[in-house]
């Protein structure tokens, strides 16, 4: 799953804090489960507006409610309005839905007044296999190993949001990486596409616009 | 933007709107940039002293009904223009990618001159804190402490967050009330004296240049529109915070600088005496003493804040333009955790500390030419920038009216922009009148020739973009979303997706 894989990507999984500015990691969290539904099939993508082309329920729950959500709110269509929308909360959803699959189990942190709950990856066998998504993405592109459609989505949105540096460590494989940039990105579906420059752009404006 | 037909509640947008920002937060956002407090005790006391000129309580009302007019076409203007940014995209939306980057290339030096002769003043209100409580330290080391904290924070990307400023803000406003009631409640002689409001004085040259400096009070509300991504509802919040964030600080301003000239007879020279210690001079003998001290220290609160919003507007002006690809690209990237654009915030922090350093080393008064004369220089900037928006303004409105109706479309934009070209006429004719220096002084013509030069070089650089980079040429001024990732990281994409910037089917 396209947004579980970012999620393992985007968090350290010792601490199990957002690696990127919050709001960042929100907004590529929104654009993995919104990447699902159009590698399902279900969403497309013109001129940075969103059609659900079918109505058709996919396996996984979260998509489910999302797929609902989308046609229940016809009068937004904007890709960077449901990136805005859906970056809120991606992170406890993508992170729930981490917890049913055993993949992280639920850690809560106090602080002076405030308690927070995070989903990480605890036992040895779960840090494994979140340290495996971003191993899997540099072994592949270092060895040009071909890729499926779904991480070739992952490295864009990796190197969209600005996690380049905790998939890629050493700065030649960081060059190969941006080097394979435009073949892969080319390799995408138009919608796809779309879906990470919209996101790029959208990291940007909340990067800039300096909140929380 | 959503449909008129509605089949059932809008889900998306309560959800949106429930983590944005509403009409006072953006004013609040804007106004404190501004910071009325630091503009009330440090600029109006040294306009005072410096200029000599009784007429500055009308210049704060005139520049405020300018603004205001101004402001009525740029909001009109905003609702059109997807990711309104700065300035500097309304100019080049207007006026065309080349006069925009020229814009930008104003725009830069006149915030960090701003920001640096803030730096000034914070050292000379800490400094005779200091000495107040028996410490006697240098202007430079207060300076120097003030611009380590902002340079720390401005790594760090600490927006002081707006409830601070709420607090802040909502405590200057009231002491500056107190003090204004205060002083208007004790005229001096017994009298009223309102010849300080007559418009006749518009019709001396000296006056209108004081204009200027007026304007340098309201740079905050530029901020406003920055913000229209992160407002409740774009196109309504913001045009009111902006309305908001420049009568707010002008009627503030305004009653102040009539309150002390109305409480000291001879307010220039009590003003030459008293520096920035000039309100609380005058209000000393009415309130008690305690009252005076929690003014001193919100006065240093208040410069603190300002120097760093401008230091944020630096960094957010160079942090644009780095991703447009006008910068070098190493402006346009921000720390991935925190999202501070480190390139620009270290840029203003290293300059500032050579100005304020040469400032030391020549020993030259950082009260009169490092913070008057700074900001008096970056204030003629902005109303460049405001000029050239306004013209901007009318440009846009000209090739078609989008259902704007006449008075926001064409008439208000024109007046604006007459009013404003005659303000920046007589500011550059009569600038060296404001810096007091003599007629034979290169101080007369340096600063407007800084930045004509400037302006021309961005002219230039945007036509050396458009030869060699004709992709990044096309993003100049459409903000980060506008010409989507035009060379983003990705480099050139294979199917330039491009974004119409217009949005006026959306703005009904």
């Amino acid at each position: 799953m396209l947004a579980n894989s970012y999620y393992l990507i985007a968090h350290d999984d010792r601490t199990g804090r957002t690696r990127l500015h919050p709001r960042a990691t929100g907004l590529g969290l929104a654009a993995g489960l919104l990447g699902e539904l159009m590698l399902f099939g279900r969403l497309r993508a013109m001129t940075g507006d969103l059609y659900v082309v079918s109505h058709e329920p996919p396996g996984d729950s979260l998509c489910h409610t999302l797929l609902d959500l989308l046609v229940a709110q016809p009068q937004h269509k904007e890709i960077r309005t449901w990136l805005a929308y859906l970056s809120q909360d991606a992170a406890d959803q993508v992170g729930e839905r981490l917890l049913r699959a055993g993949v992280v189990e639920p850690v809560t942190k106090r602080k002076l007044l405030s308690a927070q709950t995070l989903y990480m990856p605890v036992n040895p066998d779960q840090r494994n296999a979140a340290a495996w998504e971003s191993i899997r993405l540099a072994e592949a592109l270092g060895r040009r190993r071909s890729m499926n459609l779904s991480d070739r989505v992952l490295v864009a949105l990796v190197v969209a949001t600005g996690l380049t540096r905790y998939v890629f460590f050493s700065p030649q494989q960081q060059r190969d990486c941006m080097q394979a940039m435009p073949g892969i990105l080319s390799s995408l579906p138009d919608d796809l596409v779309q879906l990470v420059q919209y996101t790029e752009a959208a990291v940007g404006s909340a990067l800039a616009a300096g909140r929380r | 933007m959503a449909r008129t037909t509605m089949t059932g509640p809008d889900i998306v947008a309560r959800g949106l709107a429930n983590n944005r920002l509403g009409v006072p937060s953006v004013v609040f956002f804007g106004v404190a940039g501004a910071a009325p407090l630091t503009v009330i005790l440090g600029s109006i006391s040294t306009i005072y002293a410096v200029v000599g000129n009784t007429a500055v309580p009308l210049v704060y009302f005139v520049a405020a009904l300018i603004l205001s007019l101004f402001t009525v076409g740029f909001v009109a203007m905003s609702r059109h223009i997807v990711n309104s940014g700065a300035f500097y995209s309304y100019i080049s939306h207007g006026l065309g990618r080349m006069i925009g980057v020229a814009a930008a290339f104003i725009a830069l030096p006149a915030y960090a001159a701003m920001q640096i002769g803030l730096l000034g003043l914070f050292g000379v209100v800490a400094q005779s804190i200091l000495a107040a409580s028996g410490i006697a330290v240098s202007w430079f080391v207060c300076s120097v402490v003030g611009w380590l904290l902002v340079a720390i924070l401005g790594v760090l990307w600490v927006d002081l967050s707006g409830k601070v400023l709420a607090v802040l803000l909502t405590v200057e406003i009231a002491i500056v009330l107190i003090y204004d009631f205060v002083m208007l409640a004790h005229p001096h002689g017994g009298r009223a004296d309102f010849g300080s409001l007559n418009p006749v004085q518009l019709a001396t040259p000296e006056v209108v240049a004081m204009l200027v400096l007026a304007i340098a009070g309201f740079v905050g509300f530029e901020a406003t529109v920055v913000l229209s991504e992160e407002a409740k509802d774009p196109k309504k919040t913001i045009g009111r915070a902006t309305h908001w964030a420049v009568l707010l600080p002008g009627l503030l301003c305004g009653v102040s600088a009539f309150a002390m000239s109305s409480n000291s007879g001879d307010i220039v020279g009590a003003a030459r005496d008293d520096t920035t210690n000039l309100v609380f001079n005058l209000v000393t003998p009415y309130v008690p003493e305690a009252l005076v001290n929690i003014g001193y220290i919100l006065f240093l609160t208040s410069v603190f804040a300002a120097m760093l919003a401008f230091h944020t507007s630096v960094t957010r002006y160079q942090f644009a333009l780095g991703r447009e690809r006008v910068l070098p690209r190493v402006y346009g990237s921000a720390h991935p955790r925190t999202g501070a654009p480190i390139a620009g915030s270290v840029t203003q922090s290293v300059i500032a500390l050579i100005v304020l350093i040469l400032y030391f080393v020549t020993k030259t008064d950082p009260l009169v030419h490092l913070f008057a004369w700074m900001t008096v220089a970056g204030g003629l900037g902005v109303l460049i920038l405001m000029w050239a928006t306004s013209a901007a303004v009318v440009g846009f409105f000209l090739r078609d009216r989008r259902r704007e109706n006449v008075w926001r479309a064409r008439i208000a934009p024109l007046l604006a922009f007459l009013l404003l070209t005659f303000v920046l006429l007589a500011t550059v004719i009569g600038l060296g009148d404001l810096l007091q220096v003599d007629d034979d002084s290169p101080f007369n013509w340096l600063f407007s020739t800084i930045y004509a030069l400037c302006a021309l070089f961005g002219i230039g650089w945007a036509a050396i973009m458009r030869g060699s980079r004709p992709d990044a040429y096309a993003g100049i001024g459409r903000g980060t979303e506008g010409f989507v990732a035009a060379e983003s990281v990705f480099g050139r994409p294979t199917r330039p997706h491009r974004v119409t910037a217009d949005v006026a089917h959306h703005a009904a």
